[in-house]
């Protein structure tokens, strides 16, 4: 987007959208010119509106439930009909029950002559009984007093005693799997890799089967259970869950867990399987399980592994400035990328020319250096891999931490630059000191986001010396609030993510109460997920507009084709009252899109 | 470009590689020296490193991850100082063809086994012949056998370190960065060992 954008001009105010492009209306509008009457307990249906925004229906469902179609066109009728399939433990033979597939005889076979090393070779969906919205084991509660959050989430990789004969392990809700064509293990979320090549053994005989078959295996539905599968070459990628998270979503992670697999390794791993297809690869990955772990756990609490867009740390625009200035200088010397990040947050990122640094590269870049902890001990020089910037070649990262949270990360192709790279550490250190730039991102550490008790009433009083603005001390007399019952933003706005599409970044309000513990948190992210995979998905169609109730939230969702909202309220909420309330916090992140977002000179603009 | 102009101790902000600007030498008096270090995942490396650079041991294992910079300078008796400047390399085997981006161009080479561990000692070897092969030729190279601390599961004896460097015309010492056990005393020997510049 262009730099002028980032100016707040004063006649543009009733436009919500930090875009000058837009030309969206707001989103009260959209529902006026459908002419939404309301009828609250009927799915009022959107028609086209004039300047073709808003195109999509917004259904409401008081029961709760949102009607979806079938999972959309690519997972496809012939999974359909394996949809009963039910597989049972029998002394190291997978039956496989679909009466209404020709395949399970032959397969059955299939598997007979490729059972490997593995103490037992069949597996046996649990159908049923677990409920929860946690990932982990419920019943074997002496192993797992292990939460959900990321607070008390430990690194590395947990419960490696067990293997697909463990109970234990057979309970857990979510299993990731890597392994090779054929059939070796490479990873495995829970328990020891090695102990499980009999279940890999299991894994590549299905997802060979239905390849030789002529169609591609994608998605298993046994009981409650999901088994989603993911072929990139010689690499399988299984993901097995019964979360009821959408196929798409699960996919998405197996997509990322693939793309860190190419950052520690590079695409050129293939060739090890051009050359012996019976290649262990798990000896490549030594001492990488706590990044794929890390990056597993993030699925659960980073919007950025459904989004596909990156957050930044608040910061007051000048400051954002003064760090972008120097790491500029510096990726004018030879830097292809200059990323300065606090956890996971971006404080400001740099490119050479033309170069593009996806999101997704993004987050498994600040994954893989936050996770692996010797990053913090020293400065470091690692090769690593841009599975979307290239996936073939290793780039050079010059890692070095300038406090607990915050760390700088200088790529080169240019596998001898350390010493320079150390000089340009050395010299934005130096700056970012002077400039105050650590100082204040400490402080805005400290402060968090934006908090939903601080969206601004609405805009049209508001002179510009008044205007709401980040930095200003919450609880102050000044911040103007509207009485509202309950806890929670007003109109009992919960919590709000934005997405703009053209800077590829999100920023989501702070949590707070009632959404205030990291079940609850993830709960919220993976409603978000379930909307974000219903707003993209193209077998329904464009949808453009989604308001959903149930007896957790009344989620609203708002597509335009500069921004995704994503909001959530109180279940009680009035539906006129929340459509306003999001117009607010369009309005609202306009007003402060300088101090959230990276704008102008980033690589994403050309 | 001017990366560096800024510093003072900088020549300039040529692509200099991991070798240090100036050759690693700087004067008769004050050495700089480019040190690595080599040998399987989990020997002890790091916890050596840190061991001499911060005289710390953390037991929590942090696998190191490509390879860590770090510096650290000693006096030695006739006065004269040696800035080590030391990478740490990771040691697993996705980075072994990665290897040589680290040595070379190094003084010194450091290949440490863990006597408790017969495969690291075969690693070890491993590490020397690919030095003797790509390194430079005057390298100085140390065996270092850690976790001396740890006698009683030696698997490796002492006999075994010894030939093996006398034969490869090594310097050899056992070490335990757990209980500081010899880390000065490696990096001394190393310093005493250096060629030295004419002087000038
Ligand atoms: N007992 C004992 N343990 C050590 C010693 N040095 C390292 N360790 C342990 O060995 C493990 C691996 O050490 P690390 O330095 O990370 O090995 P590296 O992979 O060679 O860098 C760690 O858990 C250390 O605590 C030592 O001298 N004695
Ligand atoms: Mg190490």
């Amino acid at each position: 987007m262009s730099s002028d954008s980032s100016s707040t001009s004063g006649d543009e105010f009733t436009n919500p959208n930090p875009n000058p492009n837009s030309t969206s209306k707001p989103l009260e509008d959209q529902f006026a010119s459908a002419a939404l009457t309301e009828p609250d307990n009927e799915p009022p249906e959107i028609q086209e509106s004039p300047n073709g925004v808003v195109n999509g229906s917004v259904s409401e469902n008081n029961h709760g439930e949102i009607e979806r179609n079938e999972r959309g066109g690519a997972v496809g009728s012939n999974l359909e009909a394996r949809q009963s399939v039910r597989w049972r433990r029998t002394n190291s033979e997978v039956e496989v029950e679909a009466p209404s597939s020709p395949s399970s005889s032959g397969y059955a076979g299939e598997r007979g002559s490729s059972s490997g090393s593995g103490s037992s070779g069949g597996f046996e969906m649990i159908g049923g009984g677990i409920g929860g919205d946690d990932d982990e084991i419920q019943e074997v509660s002496n192993v797992d007093s292990i939460q959900d959050s990321q607070a008390s989430w430990m690194p590395g990789k947990r419960h490696v005693d067990e293997d697909d004969a463990s109970l234990s392990w057979r309970k857990r809700k979510k299993h990731f799997f890597i392994l090779s064509n054929s059939g070796k293990p490479i990873y495995s979320r829970y328990g020891d890799e090695h102990k499980l090549a009999g279940f890999s053994a299991t894994l590549q005989a299905i997802i060979s089967f239905v390849e030789n078959g002529g169609d591609r295996v994608k998605l298993v539905r046994a009981g409650n259970h999901q088994v989603v599968f993911l072929v990139k070459g010689p690499i399988y990628l299984v993901c097995i869950s019964c979360t009821e998270e959408p196929y798409e979503s699960l996919r998405g992670q197996l997509e990322l867990i693939y793309g860190q697999m190419l950052l520690i390794l590079t695409k050129s791993v293939n060739r090890c399987f051009e050359k012996n297809p019976k290649f262990d690869m798990t000896p490549l990955l030594g001492g990488t399980d706590v990044v794929f772990s890390s990056l597993i756990h993030s699925f659960s609490w980073n919007p950025a592994t459904f989004l596909h867009a990156y957050t930044c740390l608040p910061l007051a625009y000048a400051t954002r400035q003064a760090a972008g200035a120097i790491l500029q200088d510096v990726a004018d010397s030879g830097v292809l990328f200059a990323i300065l990040m606090c956890k996971h947050k971006v404080i400001s990122l740099v490119g050479a020319q033309k170069a593009s640094l996806h999101p997704d590269d993004m987050l498994l870049l600040a994954n893989f250096v936050m996770s692996s902890e010797s990053f913090r001990t020293s400065e470091s020089f690692s090769p690593i891999c841009l599975p979307r910037y290239n996936p073939m070649a290793f780039l050079y990262a010059y890692v070095h931490y300038l406090d607990v949270d915050t760390y700088l990360m200088l790529l080169t192709t240019s596998s001898d630059a350390f010493y320079h790279l150390k000089d340009c550490r050395i010299r934005i250190e130096m700056v970012l000191l002077k400039s105050n730039v650590l100082s204040e991102v400490q402080r805005s550490m400290l402060d968090g986001g934006m908090h939903v008790e601080d969206l601004p009433t609405d805009p049209l009083p508001r002179s510009g010396t008044l205007s709401p603005h980040l930095g200003q001390p919450r609880d102050s007399p000044e911040s103007f609030r509207e009485p509202f019952v309950g806890i929670g933003g007003p109109a009992g706005l919960w919590h709000f993510m934005y997405r703009s599409i053209f800077l590829d970044q999100y920023v989501s309000s702070e949590f707070s109460p009632p959404i205030n513990s990291p079940r609850k948190q993830k709960r919220l992210y993976r409603a978000y997920q379930n909307l974000y995979a219903s707003m993209h998905d193209k077998g329904i169609g464009p949808h453009k507009t989604q308001f959903r109730r149930d007896e957790n939230y009344v989620l609203l969702c708002w597509v335009t084709q500069d921004f995704e909202l994503y909001a959530a309220f109180d279940p009680l909420a009035d539906k006129a009252v929340a459509i306003k309330t999001c117009n607010r916090v369009c309005q609202w992140v306009k007003d402060v899109e300088n101090e959230i977002f990276l704008l102008g000179a980033s690589p994403f603009s050309w | 470009m001017g990366c560096s102009s800024s510093l003072p101790d900088r020549s300039s902000g040529q692509l200099a590689g991991l070798n240090s600007e100036n050759g690693g030498v700087s004067d008769a008096k004050n050495l700089r020296v480019k040190l690595v270090l080599l040998g399987d995942s989990g020997v002890g490396k790091s916890c050596i490193v840190l061991r001499f650079v911060r005289g710390q041991f953390d037991p929590t294992s942090k696998v190191t991850v490509g390879a860590s910079f770090l510096s650290q300078t000693i006096a030695l008796q006739d006065s004269t100082t040696v800035k080590f400047e030391i990478w740490d390399t990771a040691g697993q085997e996705r980075y072994a063809a990665l290897a040589p981006l680290y040595y070379r161009g190094a003084a010194v080479a450091v290949v440490v086994y863990d006597i408790t561990s017969p495969e690291s000692f075969a690693k070890a070897q491993y590490w020397v012949k690919e030095l003797q092969k790509h390194g430079s030729p005057d390298i100085v190279m140390a065996l270092v056998g850690n976790k001396a601390d740890l006698n009683e599961k030696r698997e490796v004896p002492v006999q075994d370190g010894i030939d093996y460097a006398e034969k490869n015309g090594m310097f050899f010492i056992e070490t335990s960065a757990k209980t500081a056990d010899n880390i000065n005393q490696l990096f001394e020997e190393i310093a005493k060992r250096l060629p030295r510049p004419a002087s000038s």
